[in-house]
């Protein structure tokens, strides 16, 4: 769990010193991504610290829909709610990144190298 | 019932919004209806301050809570928006850009009522897409490229804030704002360095001065009356639902109102002077939380009003508008604009600065005089301008009807907004604005208006806009340890 949690950090510094070091804007909006991916998984191992088990109440489990839990029931479900949210933030994610994209189109036709130093000294 | 009705205001915005695509004769129309129906529900709001919090569904639902804060900012949001619709009334912008209006419109509003992290989280993402959109409406490359540098550094902003999130899930099962009590110290530094980004607030608002200084004058408008301040709202939230967080804000008040006047002072484009006050004003509001929303209320309608008039001159450069004099009719609504600012009497911006005052403490009180007094000296630029009355040429510079029209609103509603806090006219209270100000204008006159100092942009450049933000992460971590 621990080392889990450190390397999915180690993804989201990854991607955000990629945004600072790459130069080109293509590989920064790439680094943005790998940031938000680990950002993404670290969503997804909160959810699982109580279990992995869907949580969806069915017989086989022990868990019948109609009475109360049975004693053998599975407790172990993993949790709904982060994974609720995070896929919000995932389709905010990429909607982004498609618009920076266009953007990135549109900007790369005066300025074919897409650098990044290079576009601001040319639009300031 | 008064939950049913704020859904469907709610909501309202964003069926608009599209609809003005379908519809696009009726744009401008709809796009001032659904402001004028925000505009009465944040007075009645204002008015009526009896708190409403809601849950939606059950205890993991979005929770809402509108209360008179919430009013002072819907109320904002709703004048500034009806404003730049009249201003573009006539000037032939399309279909599109009054949807992405709508929907910015829509979305602000979602942030002043929102009391669980994720609806706000949600909320800027939406916010960030639909300025990005409008700064880039003119497809020039600058344009493209400013709106692109906007959406990067506040979605990066905001990685880090969704990361702070989940660590506040992971402490105490909850997303709700009272959830931040037991967090773990890196929980609350990550959240604050996103909404100190998305802000513009202290360094972390380098961005700001950049993006509103080049887009278009209405949304400059847009940006700087409203969009910055639901980076703030968040906070001032805190401050008030927590005390524990009281402290950290007010001290990020007090820094970037000393910050953000700094530059102000300094700077010798008008647009970057106003921005680079927004930074300056949003500490106004962080500084006293409790009467953060009518500060925001007054400083929305005069910077608005400010970035519509700016972009009627007919140059940037304070140097050349010295040497050519401007219209009148422009100068009285930039002098009217400027004094409010400056907390004259009269004028609503005096209120607020009476009560902002009222509800300092006293480790603050030195550092929010100094910066009313940068800001006194940074708006004696625009009071000191050359003007004359209309000769031949002059006549055909005058902006049109839509433009008087939101001057009317802005500057109309800085008037009438002295109700809310009459209680600000006495005798001793006045006295002390009209010090600072003629203070401010001797230094001017005096000092500042010789003296050129160039400070360099090297800051605001992109790779050092998101290389600040791990310092100011550091920083943070630091302060919430502290």
């Amino acid at each position: 769990m621990f080392t889990l949690e450190a390397l999915i950090l180690v993804t989201v510094f990854c991607g955000f010193f990629g945004i600072i070091l790459k130069k080109n804007l293509m590989m920064k909006i790439i680094s943005m991504d790998v940031m938000s991916t680990g950002v993404i998984t670290f969503y997804v191992l909160v959810a699982t610290s109580t279990g992995f088990m869907t949580p969806i109440a069915l017989p086989e489990r022990g868990v019948s829909v109609d009475s109360a839990i049975v004693d053998s029931a599975i407790t172990d479900y993993a949790d709904p709610v982060p994974q609720a949210v995070i896929l919000t933030a995932i389709v905010i994610g990429f909607s982004i990144q498609a618009l920076m994209l266009v953007g990135v189109m549109k900007l790369s036709r005066d300025n074919p190298t897409l650098e990044c130093s290079e576009i601001e000294r040319s639009n300031t | 019932m008064m939950t049913t009705f704020t859904l469907i205001w709610i909501t309202l915005p964003l069926f608009v919004g599209f609809g003005i695509y379908l519809l696009p004769k009726l744009a401008r129309v709809l796009a001032v209806a659904v402001s004028l129906i925000s505009l009465a529900y944040g007075l009645w709001h204002v008015v009526y301050a009896e708190p409403m919090a809601v849950t939606l569904i059950d205890s993991f639902g979005v929770s809402l809570l509108v209360d008179q804060l919430s009013g002072f900012f819907v109320l904002t949001n709703a004048v500034v928006t009806a404003a730049v619709v009249l201003y573009c009334w006539s000037s032939g912008k399309s279909a599109f850009f009054y949807t992405q209006a709508i929907i910015l419109h829509g979305s602000v509003n979602s942030v002043f009522i929102c009391a669980d992290l994720i609806s706000v989280y949600v909320a800027l993402e939406v916010i960030g897409i639909a300025a990005f959109l409008l700064i880039a409406y003119p497809r020039t490359d600058r344009a493209v490229w400013v709106g692109l540098r906007y959406l990067f550094v506040s979605n990066t902003a905001m990685l880090f804030y969704l990361l702070g999130a989940a660590l506040v899930y992971q402490a105490n099962r909850s997303f709700a704002f009272d959830a931040l009590t037991g967090a773990p110290a890196e929980a609350i530094a990550l959240i604050f360095l996103g909404l100190l980004s998305k802000g513009g607030i202290f360094v972390s608002g380098l961005w700001l001065p950049p993006t509103h200084g080049e887009s278009e004058s209405p949304v400059s408008a847009l940006l700087s009356g409203v969009v910055v301040k639901t980076g703030v709202f968040p906070m001032v939230r805190f401050a008030l639902l927590l005390p524990e967080f009281d402290p950290l804000v007010r001290f990020f008040g007090v820094a970037t109102a000393l910050f953000g006047v700094g530059f102000a002072v300094f700077a010798k484009d008008t647009k970057r002077v106003l921005a680079f006050h927004t930074v300056s004003q949003l500490g106004f509001v962080l500084a006293a939380p409790a009467v953060g929303g009518f500060y925001a209320l007054t400083h929305g309608l005069v910077k608005s009003a400010l970035f519509l008039t700016v972009g009627k001159l007919p140059s940037r450069d304070i140097k050349s508008l010295k040497k050519n004099p401007i219209p009148t009719s422009l100068w009285i609504a930039l002098a009217i604009a400027s004094f409010s600012i400056s907390g004259f009497p009269l004028l609503s911006g005096f209120g607020a600065k009476v009560l902002t005052t009222k509800n300092l403490l006293p480790w603050q009180v030195i550092g929010m005089n100094i910066a009313a007094l940068g800001t006194a000296i940074s708006f004696a630029k625009f009071i000191f301008l050359p003007h004359t009355l209309s000769s031949q040429d002059q006549a055909k510079k005058v902006p049109g009807t839509g433009f008087w029209l939101a001057m009317a609103v802005l500057l109309g509603g800085l008037v009438f907004a002295n109700i809310f806090y009459y209680e600000a006219y006495t005798l001793s209270n006045t006295v002390k604005p009209l010090v600072t100000i003629a203070l401010g204008w001797l230094m001017y006159l005096l000092l500042f208006q010789r003296v050129s100092v160039k400070i360099p942009r090297v800051a605001e450049r992109f790779d050092h806009l998101i290389g600040a933000m791990s310092l100011t992460l550091t920083f943070l971590f630091w302060m919430v340890l502290a």
